[in-house]
């Protein structure tokens, strides 16, 4: 410890001269030794730099009063420098807004870890380690970033230092950063996938696809209702008499959309009931009595009066629903079932009442 | 004795007087133009004197509506012409040829009534023609319904945007037969996007919003009773832009004419662009360079479309019936109809009776005259046309888009023809399966 209160830059020369008994796997780093150690002189100017990050702590080293500043980089980075005394420039220029950024990162931290060595100057020495060994020629400018982000963040509070710095106690620093390379990938696997599932697309699409997923079952809920408000399909019109012959009651048409024909079909008289659906679109024809048939208001479809299609678009005659006489002389019609003529179901005896 | 349908009542004068003072104002600013422009007859007397007799005209006409009590009032629509016409208008086949022959008549006579003293005639013998069947309750009934005065407005727009085409159309025709440049070129008069096209835009919205608001107030939104599954209207009408497609569905089965033909008119239009090899009468107004191009697009647009629009509306009564334009809509109405199936005329036709049985092979036998029929249409007469009446368009377009073009071309002309064979002959199906609901 030659300086009591070591500044960014005698941290980052450390960090620089680490970096360069790292090219030499023989010389075993300071963290070996749990005390503080003596400052290793920084030595480093004798080797080849070998990243952005060794030049850059080459130009920051205040050990080494460098040149006048070279470029508008330096400068800005010598102003923004206040704890430091001299200002300092290296003999190479920052090469990219990378290396810029880790240097104010660097220099942000340098005050909290300026106090912190200047109070237990024990602790300065793992953050500056820790640089070093997260440091390493081959990392990328960002890695870089959060590196030396961590290391002087993590300075004032101890416990933080300590779970990171945990894996490095004993090991080489060679072995260390691998170490350390290893935990960034591992954690940028999970983190990835993190990442990916609490993306604002991902959280927002879910939430869509629940909500849409969520009506969609109440839809089909309401496929399903509690009560059905309807008339029944079977019911009672009263006895045969009530219908004289040949004529077409439309007094079951508002009700229940049926209308009761007693005509006389292939010779036979006969009470049959008829859907007072349209077979072209639907449409609910009227009853004409001067005219003797079924005339739709949509497309002008007509139909006879046993239902049989004669004019407009309608394709199909109408469709006859289900009559029967009841044990109780009562007619009971039933319109759950259909009989229509085209197929040949008329002459199912569920579909119409003979009468004498 | 109370009439319950009165043709005369004072609020209809009243309404006349305003109609007639408008048609009035209108000639008035007409004879000015004229008076400027028109020059003098041989006798020296100027050619506006007869705008300025036939505005005076006009505006005692409107303060006769507006002073003379309704009885013994003169004039109204004479009802010796209302017959006739109600015999004329009851007719579907004749309203529709008539709207062909209109077309017709537009394209063949265009250098005559687009000339603008042709024009204002037929302008002004359209509005007092419109003045003077008001008078008639039936007429007013239906023309003056609320649902209806967009249709009412339509025509009158479409007649007046087919006038500038034309107009246009014949100038620049004359100026490529003459060798000068086109009116677009000439009068090339560019302006800026700002001022000039935003202040137009603003314009035309403020007028737009109070034209609606002024509709929206005046004219009653025509509510009826609310709906009922057992209750259809009598007559029962689609939307007014939808009228000629509910008049198809008169023709042809639902799924034909409410799916089918509509998916092919919007396929259809958006193939236009594709099949389209004429690179002539790009940004400039022509009849003469892209005849084919017009003529097909305005027999789609005014008798297959408008046209039938104007039948659906004013002509479809009670029951889908056709009514004159000043009959009563009479729900009691009979009109004979009684439609066959073209495989009931061909059996019956040949002696041999309709083959009975409801197999799939004995539906397909029966049906057989008109399968082969619609598969003949859509095979065959593609290459027959492309060989002789649409050669030259076959040579330019090569196979795939000519088969494109003329199934269009045959789809399009599948309408009028379903119409025609409905009407003289009561023909119901071509082909007609309702086992499987299956009908053309």
């Amino acid at each position: 410890m030659t300086d009591p209160k070591p500044s960014t830059n005698d941290i980052l020369s450390k960090i620089r001269a680490k970096n360069a008994a790292a090219a030499t796997p023989a010389e075993s780093a300071p963290a070996d030794s749990p005390s503080p150690v003596e400052p290793q002189t920084p030595a480093a100017p004798a080797a080849a730099p070998k990243g952005t990050s060794d030049i850059l702590a080459a130009a920051r080293a205040a050990a080494k009063p460098a040149d006048a500043p070279k470029g508008t980089a330096d400068i800005l980075a010598s102003i923004k420098k206040p704890a430091a005394a001299a200002p300092a420039a290296g003999g190479a220029a920052p090469k990219s807004p990378a290396d810029i950024m880790a240097a104010i990162r660097a220099k942000a931290g340098t005050a909290p870890a300026a106090e912190a060595g200047a109070a237990a100057p024990v602790k300065a020495a793992p953050a500056a380690e820790k640089v070093a060994a997260a440091v390493t020629p081959g990392m990328s400018a960002a890695e870089m970033i959060r590196a030396a982000r961590s290391a002087s963040d993590g300075v004032p509070t101890p416990p933080k230092v300590a779970l990171p710095s945990k894996p490095l106690a004993g090991k080489a620093p060679a072995v260390a950063s691998k170490a350390a390379a290893a935990d960034v990938t591992r954690r940028s696997a999970l983190g990835d996938v993190v990442a990916l599932l609490l993306s604002p697309v991902v959280i927002a699409w879910g939430a869509f696809l629940t909500s849409l997923t969520a009506s969609g079952l109440a839809v089909a809920r309401f496929m399903m209702p509690n009560v059905l408000v309807e008339p029944p399909t079977k019911f009672k019109i009263g006895p045969p008499n009530d219908y004289a012959p040949g004529t077409v009651s439309t007094k079951w048409q508002a009700q229940f959309n049926v209308w009761v024909v007693n005509g006389e079909v292939d010779g036979a008289q006969m009470i049959y009931a008829l859907s007072t659906v349209c077979t072209h679109l639907g449409c609910t024809p009227n009853w004409l009595e001067g005219e003797q048939k079924f005339k739709c208001p949509c497309h002008g479809s007509g139909f006879y009066k046993n239902g049989v299609n004669f004019e407009g678009p309608a394709p199909r005659p109408l469709e006859r629903v289900g009559i029967r006489l009841a044990e109780d002389g009562m007619l009971e019609v039933d319109k759950s079932v259909k009989f229509q003529k085209e197929l040949g179901q008329w002459s199912n005896p569920s579909c119409f009442v003979g009468v004498a | 004795m109370l009439n319950s349908h009165p043709d005369l009542t004072p609020s209809v004068l009243i309404g006349l007087g305003w109609f007639y003072l408008l048609v009035f104002l209108m000639n008035l600013l007409w004879t000015v133009r004229s008076y400027k422009h028109e020059g003098e007859f041989k006798n020296g007397v100027p050619k506006a004197s007869i705008w300025a007799v036939y505005s005076s005209i006009l505006m005692m006409l409107s303060f006769y509506h507006f002073t003379y009590p309704v009885e013994g009032f003169l004039v109204s629509m004479p009802s010796g012409f209302k017959d006739v016409f109600d015999a004329w208008f009851s007719n579907p086949v004749l309203f529709f040829f008539l709207s062909i022959a209109g077309l017709v008549f537009m394209i063949q006579a265009r250098e005559w009534w687009i000339k603008p003293t042709v024009s204002w005639v037929l302008l002004n013998l359209s509005l007092i023609f419109m003045g003077l069947s008001l008078t008639d309750y039936d007429f007013r009934q239906i023309v003056g319904k609320p649902d209806n005065v967009p249709i009412v407005a339509m025509l009158f727009i479409v007649a007046f945007f087919t006038w500038i085409y034309f107009t246009r159309a014949v100038d620049n025709d004359r100026r490529i037969t003459q060798g000068r440049p086109l009116f677009e070129q000439e009068n090339n008069d560019k302006v800026l996007v700002w001022p000039d096209l935003v202040y137009t835009e603003l314009i035309c919205m403020v007028v737009l919003t109070a034209v609606l608001i002024f509709w929206g107030i005046a004219l009653k939104a025509p509510l009826e009773e609310p709906g009922s599954s057992v209750k259809t209207p009598n007559p029962s009408k689609a939307p007014w832009y939808f009228l000629g497609l509910q008049e198809m569905l008169v023709y042809f089965d639902p799924w034909l004419a409410g799916v089918v033909l509509p998916s092919i008119i919007l396929g259809g239009l958006m193939a236009v662009p594709y099949i389209d090899f004429n690179k002539l009468g790009n940004g400039y107004y022509t009849f003469k360079q892209r005849s084919f191009a017009v003529t097909t697009f305005l027999f789609g647009f005014l008798p297959l479309w408008v046209a039938l629009i104007v039948l659906g509306t004013f002509l479809r009564g009670p029951n889908w019936n056709f009514f004159g334009i000043y009959e009563y809509w009479d729900v009691h109405k009979v009109e004979a109809a009684n439609n066959v199936n073209l495989s009931e005329f061909f059996w019956n036709g040949l002696g041999l009776g309709i083959p009975k049985g409801s197999t799939v092979s004995q539906i397909l036998l029966r049906e057989s005259p008109g399968i082969l029929l619609t598969l003949g249409y859509f095979a065959l007469l593609p290459p027959i046309l492309g060989l002789t009446v649409l050669r030259k368009y076959f040579v330019r377009m090569g196979v795939m888009r000519f088969l494109v073009f003329s199934n269009l071309i045959l789809w399009m002309a599948i309408l009028p023809i379903k119409m025609l064979l409905r009407w003289a002959f009561a023909l119901k199906y071509i082909v007609g399966i309702p086992e499987y609901f299956f009908n053309i």
